[in-house]
């Protein structure tokens, strides 16, 4: 009886959990659906006019523009991260060195100041260095967020490493660099992917970061949020449907080619 | 140290040292180990058995001392080009690898095309007793004992002039540790080449090798054959590492508790459990004295008894045979002849 009751309330707060979370995300898709900018369901008229707008029509170089903007981004952070992280992750998981616990810890710290603090400091840095944001400037910033988080989760992959491994290969005749790309890179490989994945979506998603560091350009969150707060229209819901399906399609291309790479796993 | 039996210099140490933070790990090690030797290094955990043999893998640099391999000077030649290889204590193989990948590394790291390697592969899987169908299987699935021959073929495929052993029978359960030891001593007698191996268990050692030596805080203290080593440990140390042993001081030239002259000045008397044994009326020993029986153990075919006697403890071992009509709290009289002891100086 009382484990009867028990699995009925943990399906209840299952169920209103779920809702919380994708509700929102439904609503984002139905008020894409509306011919008007006022919010009200159900609409009297469904339309698929805000996407004609933004694939075809007026809104198309915005659409296509932001896309860039954050596909440029995005990429440039994903691969300057995973370069610093594998030897990040390589230098404070593996190696025992002096100065180990402050290293971890000076990478680290980023992850946890507020973004807006970060990106604030990072625009008064620039400026005061002289340089004019514009998305180069935002992928310096995103890196400082995001290249600890990669290293984290690329380390993780490496507590469960067999160091000697290494040295096995060494020893076995490999040179330095066979050594690296032969034992190391291999058993680092999925903290990378999934490091990297991880890294692109961050970065896609990130606003307060933006906000402040990419001057003149704008990326897709940076636009989401400044047109739903002063010119808002179904487009904007569009777009964001729209961005959501690219990154989503850009993440299951990633995933299905690391499973058709090759049987090697573990 | 002397240079081995026939007096070949094959691999000769002089004075390897390695400090840790300014404390030695190993300390002035020299020694001599003729071509085709099985050279088993025993020594608790700690005394320095990886460093050492690190070392003369090339995976660590001597502090000091000199590594000598048929005369010539290999002590800052890297690992990578050393003629030797090693089997690691987690073994180390490539966990994303086959056993086939991993067995022929070696060779794909010298440029030989895949088909020969697969060959060569399929040669070392027989030598070291894997299925051949285990040739494209991943590492991780496989047992441990199949892990251990993995390494095994591994190691060999470099054909190195030296194969050193880092305890890699250490986390392989008893029953199948026992095979593996004689399997390795089989390998060693079918290649010809020369072992250098290191365990914490004397026993595993004593099965193998060809000479021990014992390591101890950096140092080697003793150094023979097994039989030697066994019969006469040069040390308390050495003796009461190969098992549990009856130690009797010995000061003025006195054995203490028992109050004999002893062949010594001062040191040990050495008393091995199996040297004990129970007198009858008309029974003679050397040394005997009046005992009771506090406990014992069966240990398969011997007995293993706790006695009390001259007011301390005493271990004996007895064959199951001779201690069947012995029980807790029997009192009778037992000894040992003095040619069953022996005196260390330490
Ligand atoms: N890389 C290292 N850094 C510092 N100390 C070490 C290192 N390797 C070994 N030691 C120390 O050297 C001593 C000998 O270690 P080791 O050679 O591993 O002994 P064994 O293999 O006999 O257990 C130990 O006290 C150990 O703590
Ligand atoms: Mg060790």
């Amino acid at each position: 009886m009382g484990a009867r009751a028990g699995r009925a309330v943990a399906a209840v707060w299952l169920g209103v959990v779920v809702t919380l979370i994708y509700l929102p995300m439904l609503s984002v898709l139905l008020a894409s659906l509306a011919n008007t900018r006022y919010m009200r369901f159900p609409h009297r008229v469904w339309t698929l006019d805000a996407y004609r707008e933004a694939l075809f029509g007026v809104g198309q170089a915005d659409t296509l523009r932001l896309h860039q903007t954050s596909l440029a981004i995005a990429l440039a952070v994903v691969v300057l991260a995973v370069a610093i992280a594998v030897f990040g992750a390589l230098a404070f998981a593996r190696a025992r060195w002096r100065g180990r616990g402050l290293f971890r810890t000076l990478v680290m710290l980023p992850i946890f100041f507020p973004q807006p603090v970060l990106g604030l400091a990072l625009l008064l840095a620039l400026t005061a260095a002289g340089i004019t944001p514009d998305w180069r400037t935002a992928v310096f910033a995103h890196l400082v967020w995001i290249a600890p988080i990669v290293t984290l989760v690329i380390s993780i992959r490496l507590y469960g490493y067999d160091a000697a491994q290494e040295e096995a290969a060494f020893d076995l005749g490999a040179t330095r660099l066979q050594v690296f790309r032969e034992v190391t890179l291999p058993a680092l490989a999925p903290g990378i992917v999934s490091g990297a994945l991880f890294g692109f979506l961050l970065s896609w998603s990130n606003l307060p970061l933006s906000v402040f560091t990419t001057g003149a350009d704008t990326t897709l969150p940076e636009w989401l949020f400044s047109r739903t707060a002063t010119n808002y229209s179904p487009l904007v819901p569009a777009v964001a449907v729209i961005a959501t399906a690219a990154s989503a399609v850009i993440v299951a291309a990633v995933a299905v080619i690391w499973r058709l790479a090759g049987p090697r796993r573990g | 140290m002397t240079a081995g039996q026939d007096g070949r210099a094959f691999l000769v140490l002089d004075g390897l040292t390695r400090r840790f933070s300014g404390r030695p790990a190993v300390d002035g090690v020299s020694l001599s180990i003729p071509e085709g030797e099985f050279f088993t290094i025993v020594g608790p955990s700690g005394s320095g058995k990886s460093t050492l043999i690190r070392m003369l893998a090339g995976l660590e640099r001597p502090d000091a001392g000199r590594i000598l391999l048929r005369g010539a000077d290999i002590t800052a030649m890297p690992a990578n080009r050393r003629p030797t290889c090693m089997v690691f204590q987690s073994l180390a193989l490539f966990s994303h690898r086959s056993v086939g990948e991993n067995i022929a590394f070696a060779l794909k790291m010298r440029g030989v095309d895949a088909a020969t390697r697969r060959a060569r592969a399929l040669e070392l899987m027989e030598l070291v007793r894997l299925p051949a169908d285990y040739l494209d299987r991943p590492v991780t699935q496989c047992s441990g004992g199949e892990r251990q021959r993995v390494a095994l073929a591994r190691a060999l495929a470099s054909d190195p002039e030296i194969l050193f052993f880092d305890e890699p029978l250490s986390a392989i359960d008893y029953r199948l540790r026992k095979i593996l030891e004689m399997e390795m001593k089989d390998l060693h007698a079918r290649t010809g080449k020369t072992f250098l191996y290191i365990t914490h268990s004397l026993e595993e050692a004593m099965v193998m090798s060809d000479r021990i030596a014992i390591m101890r805080a950096g140092r080697i203290v003793q150094i023979g054959p097994p039989r030697e080593i066994y019969a006469r440990p040069n040390s308390r140390f050495v003796a009461e590492f190969m098992g549990e042993v009856n130690v009797f001081a010995v000061r003025g030239g006195r054995i203490e508790g028992l109050d004999r002259p002893a062949a010594a000045q001062s040191g040990f008397l050495i008393l091995r459990p199996e040297a004990l044994r129970p007198l009858g009326p008309a029974d003679h020993a050397d040394v005997s004295f009046p005992a009771r029986i506090e406990t014992g153990y069966l240990l398969g075919s011997r007995s293993q008894l706790h006695l009390s006697a001259l007011g301390r403890r005493l271990v004996a071992e007895l064959p199951g045979a001779a201690a069947a009509e012995l029980r807790p709290g029997q009192e009778g009289r037992w000894g040992f002849d003095l040619a069953d002891a022996v005196v260390t100086p330490e």
